[in-house]
């Protein structure tokens, strides 16, 4: 076995990568990108704990299971945002959606 | 019957006030119809009264307040809702009741906001009787301050419409908004004391009934919030006193007298000086006088000196006036002076023969007053109301013109002047008599007051009726129209009655001196 | 009916007659005349009846007629009041009702009942005369009515002084008159003259009136009563009072409240100092003088001092020295005698005249008073009512013939002036013969005369008690009497007419020249029934009725003087003198009076009576008026009272103000401000961090979050 230390460095990493993909990229798709790589991110870093500490609990992969079925309903209504901006201001550059400002 | 009966200074009391109510109701658009609702409601409270005194029992033997009635208002300071008359409120009630119909009816010349006016009057002629019925001391001052609200605003609201006061640096007021507020603000700085001392009476002799209060506040010794009970008790008789003096009013607090008479309307001038003035007296016959007899006693000398300084000054000012209601305004400062001289002589002799004769001659001078200014207000207003001026020097001659007219106003100056056969006489005489032998000097200087009295009564006679015919105002006047004889009548009966057998009046204040004094 | 009920009722009808003629018939001039006449008519045969039964009675000053009931309920006891008939009433009564009813039925005449309306006649003023048939005749009083209520009501007046068995409605009555000569004075109230003739007698009169009140209450306050029957016939009583110390030094009770009832009398009957009404009331009709002048009010005063003479004699017994107030009496009475008998020397007016000597004849009765001579004093009252009465009706009349005359010739001359008469005793024979009667009972004619008697037993009296400077100063008095009464019927009847209208005189009519012969019969009689009994001849054979009669009215009937020849021939000749000389300075006299280039500039003094009215005017009615207007009100009360007043209300408005201005607004409001504008730029500045971007949004809260999520580990695991 490997430790699991090693899934838990995985994860955050990929958690490092899509926080930073969330802050710094200027294309709102990539930002949403960045938010599925944390989504699964965390779901490595649930599944790990799970197998590694309580593998006869089925809360673990129900936890996965239900973060899937968010993740997925949040990139759907993600997107259909995204693309509802795009057609009222012709752009997907986040730092030029900002009418709700000072 | 009995319901009545049992009820009757609660009838009387309120009467007034229901009236106006019901006169607020009236469309205001048929005039008519309000003036004659308001003068027959006006004559209820006038019945009742005269129910009462053909009940009251005058006789010496029968002692204490008839007719009294008590409900329980603040029982947690005990105080009550305590009505009840003797010989000296019942006159003063009989004599509100009365001059109130005469002004209602004197005031039909009033044409705008009449619903307004007549409720206001109404409602004033409650506060009056309130003053002189009610047993209770916060009642009394609750009565006291009502009286003051519609009379302020019968005579800035209705009160002569020419004229301007200067005050200082050039601000120009108009009169009757100067006489209206001089006339509240100033009665209400009295009340502010009159009001402590109330409160402190009531709190520290746990009660606020009159009856309880004359048995237990006089006698009290001690030593009170630190100090001793006579200086409590001298602070709180200056208090009470001053309430009272600016009232009546005393020398020197008179000078919203002749402001407030002069600019209101007739019929406010007749009340005003008919009733309200005695309102003052009555409130140191009824509270001073039996609150704090030594203090009074004490003070009384300086009583009598602002009393003859009433009775000088008044005189005086009257006979220097070009203004004719103004005239009248300062005869009632005369006038009042002479009960104050007659109160002030009683609480310095108390329970002598000529403390009683004093005291009649104050209280009987206080109706007489009442009756003869009443009248002379309005034949006052009976000549401004056809000229359109109060001035002196602008008639002249009229006696030709306004026959009827004349002879009234010479009869009533008659009475005013205190000529004896009249009223005014038998009154005067008792009070001089009473004062003479307990404040000679006074009473003796008053008698200048009394020689002025001649003098500016026959001056107003002979400014307006007498000298040659102006011939501006020839076919300009109409005599004393029927409805303004009528609201003379009973004042002119009365003086030559009260004049020649004063003693159905003067038996039942004499009761009540006796019995409260005596 | 008992006599009592009858002396109730005597004051009554003219009062009836008050009311009645000015509520109900005063547009009916005969109605009116009637009820008056008629009211006088029955206090007439009330008051004779009463006279009558009260001459009968014996020693009817010990059990005079009383009735009386309670009036004011005061303390325990009640202050009656009620009607006393006793010798000195039963007299006034008697020349009162006489008087009254002669001058009511002379008015009648007077006022021109039954002429025509005139055309240029207002109320207000004296009728002017109508057109008739192309020439001018007399025109009927605008006001003939009121005239008649008002001498009823004067008339009630003076018989409830009267009859009044107490100080108090005896006062009631004494105002009354007060009120009615002022209506009647002023009766033509339109004139000028007139107005201020009426306001100069009631201020006046007012001012004895003032004293003698405080003079009631004093005495009131003393005894406990009023009552003349409780107060002057007790002796003990007056011995108190007269030995009781008054609150002025010097002055016993009874001294003082004689000298302040005897200034209402000095008031009353125009004595000096209080003299200047009279004249001027003048200006009233005719038959107002009479009443006032001669029957009713002046007399009151007088009446007044005879019936509280026991108390204002208290102290003094007959033959001792006067005590204060008897001297004060003595003194002005005689002074104000001779004072106005100077300046009657001198006067045009044929009223005036007599209105001078009304004063002086006062003068006389006080004067007498003073000395106690009681009964002298009383006579003299009585027998001075009925010829001055006569005079004044007599002078009435002269003048209406004048006016007749005038109103005749259309000349433009004053009909009162007498420089302007002349020769009437042709043209007005009644009058003139009435008039020589009352004239030289007026001077004391001797023998014939009443005015003779009761002048006489007064110089008598006080030349046999001693007090001879009164004595001569009366006696002087009664030498100018003489004089100007002739000069005034000398000017006015004799000789020849001087102008027009004299000429054209009329004698008047019957209801005016009737009342003058009846007047004429007591001027003559009445002086009988008071002839002394130690008169030389005369004496005893008619009793000495009235000395024995009004003397009974006191505890102790005064004894009469002896008689002496040096006052009886004093008398006389100060009598006949006068006259004699009043005839032949003036019988020749034309325009300009024969005395003024004798006297010169004492002429000028006396035709302007001392300057006493310009005097009074600058001494107490100017300083008055200053002292009621300038001071008083505009001072007093505007400037010192109400500026104090106006000045705390000032001092409010500027509290009021600096509160306003430099705590409430920038204090208190300034801080609900300041806390607004503080949030407003905290606001301000921390919206900067609202950029819009989402990124930074999420930027702050992944460092928020790591930053708490660090802090929460380094705290735990420490």
């Amino acid at each position: 076995m490997i430790p699991l230390s090693w899934y838990l460095y995985l994860s955050a990493g990929l958690f490092g990568l899509g926080l930073y993909a969330v802050l710094a990229r200027k294309n709102a798709i990539a930002i949403l990108m960045g938010v599925e790589l944390m989504l699964n991110a965390v779901n490595i870093n649930i599944v790990a704990f799970w197998r590694y500490l309580t593998p006869q609990n089925m809360s673990g992969q129900a936890f996965a299971v239900m973060v899937f079925a968010v993740a997925a309903a949040e990139v759907a209504v993600g997107l259909a945002l995204v693309i509802s901006v795009y057609r009222r201001r012709k752009t997907v550059d986040a730092s030029e959606i900002n009418l709700m400002k000072w | 019957m009995q319901l009545i009966t049992d009820n009757i200074l609660a009838l009387i009391l309120f009467s007034p006030l229901l009236g106006g109510l019901i006169v607020m109701l009236l469309p205001s658009e048929n005039k008519d119809l309000v003036r004659r609702a308001a003068l027959a409601l006006s004559l209820i409270p006038f019945i009742l009264t005269l129910v009462a005194w053909f009940g009251f029992n005058a006789s010496p033997e029968v002692d204490g307040f008839r007719f009294q009635q008590q409900v329980a208002w603040y029982p947690a300071i005990n105080s009550s809702f305590h009505l009840g008359v003797d010989g000296l409120s019942l006159s003063m009630v009989l004599l509100t009741t009365l001059l109130a119909p005469a002004a209602i009816l004197a005031s039909f010349s009033v044409e705008e906001k009449i619903r307004s006016y007549m409720a206001l009057f109404l409602a004033l002629e409650t506060g009056m009787l309130g003053v002189f019925l009610s047993l209770d001391l916060l009642l009394f001052f609750a009565f006291w301050e009502l009286g003051l609200v519609p009379m302020y605003f019968l005579i800035d609201q209705w009160g002569s419409k020419t004229g301007e006061r200067e005050l200082w640096s050039g601000m120009k007021v108009s009169a009757r908004r100067y006489a209206s507020f001089k006339f509240m603000v100033y009665t209400m700085a009295g009340s502010l004391g009159l009001l402590l001392a109330i409160q402190m009476l009531g709190v520290v002799s746990g009660t606020f009934d009159m009856l309880a209060l004359f048995q237990s506040w006089p006698g009290l010794t001690g030593s009170l919030f630190g100090l001793s009970v006579e200086t409590v008790k001298a602070v709180a008789f200056w208090a009470f006193a001053i309430a009272f003096a600016i009232k009546v009013p005393v020398w020197p607090f008179h000078t919203w007298l002749p402001d407030a008479h002069t600019e209101a309307p007739t019929a406010g001038s007749m009340i005003l000086a008919g009733v309200l003035l005695k309102l003052g007296a009555y409130g140191f016959l009824r509270l001073v006088l039996p609150l704090y007899p030594a203090e009074a006693e004490q003070y009384a000398p300086v009583l009598a000196l602002l009393a003859t300084a009433a009775i000088i000054f008044g005189a005086l000012s009257a006979y220097g006036q070009t203004d004719f209601k103004r005239l009248v305004a300062y005869s009632s400062v005369n006038h009042m002076g002479f009960v104050v001289l007659g109160i002030a002589a009683a609480a310095f002799a108390t329970g002598t023969e000529s403390a009683t004769i004093a005291l009649n001659g104050a209280v009987l001078q206080m109706f007489n007053h009442g009756i003869s200014s009443a009248a002379m207000f309005f034949l006052v207003g009976v000549i401004y109301e056809r000229t359109h001026t109060r001035d002196l020097g602008a008639w002249g001659g009229l006696f030709p013109l306004v026959p009827v007219f004349g002879g009234l106003l010479i009869f009533s100056s008659m009475s005013s002047l205190g000529l004896p056969g009249l009223n005014g006489f038998v009154s005067e005489f008792l009070v001089v008599r009473g004062a003479w032998p307990i404040f000679t000097l006074f009473t003796a200087l008053s008698m200048i007051g009394l020689f002025f009295t001649g003098a500016y009564i026959l001056k107003g006679i002979a400014s307006t009726l007498h000298g040659p015919l102006n011939e501006k105002w020839k076919g300009h006047l109409t005599d004393i129209s029927r409805r303004e004889v009528l609201v003379l009548v009973p004042l002119l009966v009365l003086m030559l009655w009260l004049g020649l057998w004063p003693a159905w009046l003067l038996s039942v204040i004499n009761q009540a001196v006796v019995g409260l004094f005596g | 009916m008992t006599t009592e009920i009858l002396i109730w009722l005597i004051p009554l009808p003219p009062l009836l007659a008050f009311f009645l003629i000015l509520l109900f018939t005063r547009r009916n001039h005969a109605l009116s005349h009637t009820l008056g006449v008629g009211a006088a008519f029955l206090s007439w045969l009330l008051g004779m009846i009463v006279f009558l039964a009260a001459i009968g009675v014996e020693h009817l000053g010990e059990q005079p007629f009383t009735s009386s009931v309670g009036w004011l309920p005061l303390g325990s006891d009640v202050f009656s009041v009620g009607v006393l008939i006793d010798p000195l009433s039963a007299v006034t009564l008697f020349f009162v009702a006489w008087t009254v009813l002669m001058i009511f039925i002379y008015s009648i005449g007077y006022h021109n009942f039954g002429q025509p309306k005139g055309e240029h006649d207002v109320p207000g003023l004296p009728p002017h005369g109508a057109n008739q048939h192309g020439h001018g005749v007399p025109s009927v009083e605008p006001m003939y009515a009121r005239f008649f209520a008002f001498i009823a009501l004067f008339a009630f007046g003076m018989f409830t002084l009267v009859v009044s068995d107490n100080l108090l409605t005896l006062f009631v009555g004494w105002e009354i008159m007060g009120l009615c000569s002022y209506l009647l004075i002023g009766f033509w109230y339109a004139k000028p003259s007139a107005r201020a003739a009426a306001i100069k007698a009631f201020i006046t009169t007012r001012v004895g009136d003032v004293f003698m009140l405080l003079g009631i209450v004093a005495l009131y306050a003393a005894t406990g009563t009023l009552n003349f029957r409780q107060i002057l016939y007790s002796p003990e009583l007056l011995q108190q009072l007269a030995s009781t110390p008054s609150v002025i030094a010097g002055l016993s009770a009874a001294g003082l409240i004689g000298l302040l009832l005897f200034i209402g009398a000095v008031g009353k009957s125009a004595q000096w100092p209080l003299h200047v009404w009279l004249p001027d009331a003048m200006e009233g009709p005719t038959p107002v003088s009479a009443m006032i002048h001669a029957a009713t009010m002046v007399s009151a005063g007088v009446y007044m001092v005879l019936r509280m003479f026991p108390l204002l004699s208290a102290g003094w017994e007959h033959g001792a020295p006067l005590n204060t107030t008897m001297t004060v009496m003595a003194f002005i009475g005689a002074f104000t005698a001779l004072f106005a008998a100077t300046i009657a020397l001198t006067q045009k007016d044929i009223k005036r005249v007599l209105a001078y000597s009304t004063i002086s004849q006062l003068g006389y009765m006080i004067a007498a008073l003073g000395i106690g001579a009681y009964v002298a004093a009383a006579f003299h009252l009585v027998t001075h009512a009925f010829f001055k009465a006569l005079l004044f009706l007599g002078s009435g009349s002269v003048i209406h013939g004048m006016e007749h005359g005038v109103l005749h010739t259309g000349e433009h001359i004053d009909p009162q002036d007498m420089f302007n008469m002349g020769g009437l005793r042709n043209r007005m024979p009644i009058t003139f013969w009435t008039f020589l009667i009352g004239g030289l009972s007026l001077s004391g004619f001797p023998l014939i005369t009443a005015g003779f008697w009761s002048k006489d037993e007064i110089l008598a009296d006080a030349f046999g008690n001693g007090h001879l400077l009164v004595f001569i100063t009366l006696a002087v008095a009664a030498l100018l009497t003489a004089f100007y009464t002739m000069r005034q019927i000398t000017l006015t009847f004799l000789g020849a007419p001087r102008t027009q209208a004299a000429e054209h005189a009329s004698e008047s009519v019957r209801t005016m020249t009737a009342p003058l012969l009846v007047l004429a019969v007591f001027a003559i009689g009445a002086g009988w029934v008071g002839i002394p009994e130690h008169f030389p001849g005369l004496g005893g054979l008619l009793p000495g009725w009235f000395h024995e009669f009004v003397g009974g009215t006191l505890v102790a009937n005064p004894e009469a003087v002896a008689f002496s020849i040096e006052p009886l021939l004093v008398s006389v000749g100060v009598a006949l003198g006068g006259l004699t000389l009043g005839w032949l300075v003036y019988r020749k006299a034309a325009e300009a009076d024969p005395l003024r280039k004798p006297l010169g500039a004492i002429y000028g003094l006396l035709e302007n009576k001392y300057y006493f009215d310009e005097l009074y005017d600058s001494l107490f009615v100017q300083p008055a008026k200053r002292l009621a207007e300038g001071f008083s009100y505009m001072f007093l009360d505007r400037q010192v009272i109400d500026g104090a007043l106006h000045r705390v209300a000032q001092a409010g408005l500027s509290l009021g103000s600096i509160f306003r201005n430099y705590f409430d607004a920038p204090v208190v409001n300034g801080f609900g401000d300041l806390t607004g504008s503080l949030t407003q730029s905290f606001g301000r500045l921390l919206r900067k961090v609202q950029t819009g971007q989402v990124q930074q949004y999420l930027l702050f809260v992944a460092l928020l979050a790591f930053g708490g999520l660090f802090y929460y580990l380094l705290s735990v695991l420490q």
